[in-house]
């Protein structure tokens, strides 16, 4: 057993760290005022994201996990968890640009699968941070039970016609393309009867804006007949729930990761504001009523830490294999759950300041409600636990 | 081209910086150790020379064991090869020893361009890059904010409070470069990985053929008779406005020379 991380690791957290830093940090002062609306202003704020998501593409940290033929660093799984950890960490809202993961804006690892003449329209763009993609597989009807999606795909000559409704669909509304899950044999379903396919943006209509508690604000996407090419199939046809799986495990890291530093910086925050803030005339920290839930904070946080790196390592040195999905499962459950409990205390200590728009936790506490839905709800992962458990 | 970039490891701009008793020479463990900011400009501007013309970039370091860090960061920015000068007997080496070791790692090397930061952020003494450039018989073009390398002719714009003044030198050339230059660049993983395979020379004092007595702590031209912590923050003075508030801020200004 070595916990150690790898030097090259360190050294590349020390070179994200400087980028965001240097290059970020300056954005995020400039920008404040503007993410303490009622909603953030998006129109002002997108061109900014745009150029950090480009300027951390060109110095490679964007999307680093991508391999190297792709226009990426080959990254691992462990690497990319640490750069989305101090994204998060960083406590900058504009950070979490600034790498791919977990936001589906960024590259899916799938597009490798497309054949090679289509990767000038649809990897290296993306890869470069000079269009952003969407994932959509959830529908109305079909949400956590997603095999049950009703969008289907029919082969006519050579094209593909695609019709029916996604919804909350992070980043529909400026995706250049998505990858959309459809029916392509009604018997087969999930068992080879669900196909991936790449479709540009002009092929597909957006629905009304989701706006949510968190501050991203998924789109409805309507296909009318929407037409692609036969070789835009990502993959083999029938096999799109496989690959999506392919990298499930992955995913979970990543949400993990962004959990685990959200609740660090939550922590940090609480632990300087409790050592500053006077209350009937000594610190807030002096009391244990403060001291003890941020103590118990620190150890949920190591917890979730050493789960994360674990499951990252896992797919690194198994693959992103069926078999680490009781890891994953448990590392998704674990991370979203116990630090949003974390952001929790961190806004207690906070008191007033923890519960408005412009303090420093009310935002990442939303953040981590949101999480404990998405990408696989609490109770999906636990349903997956139990299965391992053989219940 | 064949540059030369000369790189030293300080301790963390933003750390708090503290002497040993033993010896008052700098406490390098009690702070992170960082390539000094100004080289990683020097580094740039070598890897865009090289990139623009062709080359090889060469990182000089002097330091100990853990100044290694510091060659590694810069040839993961894209430096071809390093050479450090680690040996116990530099400690506490002032400036006047360290050109002197370093004009010896660089002379007889071939290099065209020998490229400096213009200081370092933790002796701050702007001095190293002309004394090297003397030592090794060689012109200086300092405090660059811009470097053109035209054949043989190595031209700059030298930052002045006015402005700049161009002046121009024939190569090879000892050059100094401030922060206005360009931005550098960030390590990349696969710069990373692949400065773990780039070669770095380790050079000792005897291989440097200086004698061990004419470097280190008891060489030094000056010397550091004691020292003494930042005393702490005092508590500023309180002047509640009785109405005449404005007058009292005056008085204690003038008190204190202000005005």
């Amino acid at each position: 057993m070595d916990f150690a991380l790898p030097e090259e690791l360190i050294a590349l957290r020390q070179s994200f760290a400087a980028f965001l830093d240097r290059e970020v940090r300056p954005l995020e002062a400039e920008h404040a005022r503007e993410f303490w609306g009622e909603y953030p202003d998006r129109d002002s704020l997108a061109p900014v994201v745009q150029s950090i998501r480009r300027r951390s593409a060109e110095e490679g940290f964007y999307a680093a996990y991508m391999p190297e033929e792709a226009g990426g660093q080959g990254l691992s799984v462990l690497g990319t968890t640490l750069l989305v950890e101090d994204a998060a960490r960083s406590g900058m809202r504009l950070a979490l640009a600034a790498i791919a993961p977990p936001n589906p804006a960024g590259p899916s690892p799938l597009l490798v699968k497309l054949p090679r003449h289509l990767w000038d329209s649809y990897v290296f763009p993306v890869v470069a941070g000079t269009t952003t993609m969407c994932f959509a597989l959830t529908e109305p009807e079909a949400g956590s039970d997603a095999q049950s999606i009703r969008t289907k795909a029919v082969l006519e000559g050579d094209e593909w016609v695609i019709t029916g409704h996604k919804h909350y669909i992070t980043n529909g509304e400026h995706a250049d393309f998505a990858i959309v899950f459809a029916v392509t044999d009604a018997e087969k379903r999930a068992a080879g009867g669900i196909t991936a396919f790449v479709v540009p943006a002009d092929q597909f209509r957006r629905g009304k804006l989701q706006w949510n508690l968190s501050d991203s604000h998924p789109a409805e996407l309507y296909f009318d007949d929407a037409r692609v090419p036969v070789d835009h199939v990502i993959g083999e046809v029938g096999m799109g729930f496989f690959e999506a799986m392919t990298f499930l495990n992955s995913g979970r890291a990543y949400i993990g990761a962004q959990s685990l530093g959200l609740a660090e910086w939550a922590l940090d925050a609480a632990i300087d504001h409790a050592q500053k803030r006077t209350a009937f005339g000594r610190p807030l920290a002096k009391n244990q009523g403060v001291s003890f839930p941020l103590a118990r904070s620190k150890a949920d946080i190591e917890a979730i830490r050493w789960l994360v790196y674990h499951l990252a390592w896992r797919v690194d040195t198994e693959g992103d294999a069926l078999g680490v999905m009781g890891d994953a499962s448990i590392t998704k459950y674990y991370a979203t759950e116990t630090a949003f409990e974390v952001a929790d205390r961190a806004v207690q200590v906070f008191g007033g300041m923890g519960i408005m728009r412009e303090g420093p936790v009310e935002r990442v506490q939303r953040h981590l409600r949101m999480l404990r839905v998405v990408e696989g709800a609490s109770e999906v992962q636990l349903l997956v636990i139990a299965r391992t458990l053989g219940l | 081209m064949k540059i030369a970039v000369c790189v030293k490891q300080v301790p963390d701009t933003w750390a708090e910086k503290r002497l040993k008793p033993e010896d008052s020479t700098l406490d390098r463990e009690s702070a992170e150790g960082v390539l000094n900011e100004l080289d990683e400009y020097a580094v740039e501007e070598a890897l865009r020379l090289i990139e623009a013309q062709g080359g090889e970039v060469v990182v000089v370091s002097m330091g100990p064991e853990r100044a290694g860090e510091t060659i590694r960061k810069a040839l993961s920015m894209g430096a071809d090869a390093g050479i450090h000068i680690v040996d116990d007997a530099l400690h506490g080496s002032d400036a006047i020893a360290t050109s002197a070791a370093l004009a010896k790692a660089l002379e007889g090397r071939g290099f065209d361009l020998i490229l400096f930061g213009s200081e370092s952020t933790d002796a701050r003494m702007s001095v190293v890059p002309a004394m090297v450039a003397e030592r090794l018989g060689l012109p200086q073009l300092t405090f660059a904010q811009k470097v053109e390398v035209d054949g043989s002719t190595v031209r700059i714009e030298r930052q002045a409070e006015y402005g700049y003044d161009s002046i121009e030198a024939s190569a090879p050339v000892v050059v100094s470069v401030v922060e206005k230059i360009n931005e550098p660049r960030y390590p990349s993983f696969k710069g990373i990985m692949a400065a773990k395979k780039k070669p770095v020379d380790t050079l000792t004092v005897a291989d440097l053929g200086l004698e061990p007595v004419t470097v280190g702590l008891a060489a030094a031209w000056s010397a550091v008779d004691e020292f003494a912590a930042r005393p702490p923050k005092a508590a500023g003075t309180v002047i509640a406005d009785d109405g005449a508030g404005g007058v009292k801020i005056a008085d204690y200004l003038s008190q204190q020379k202000f005005i």
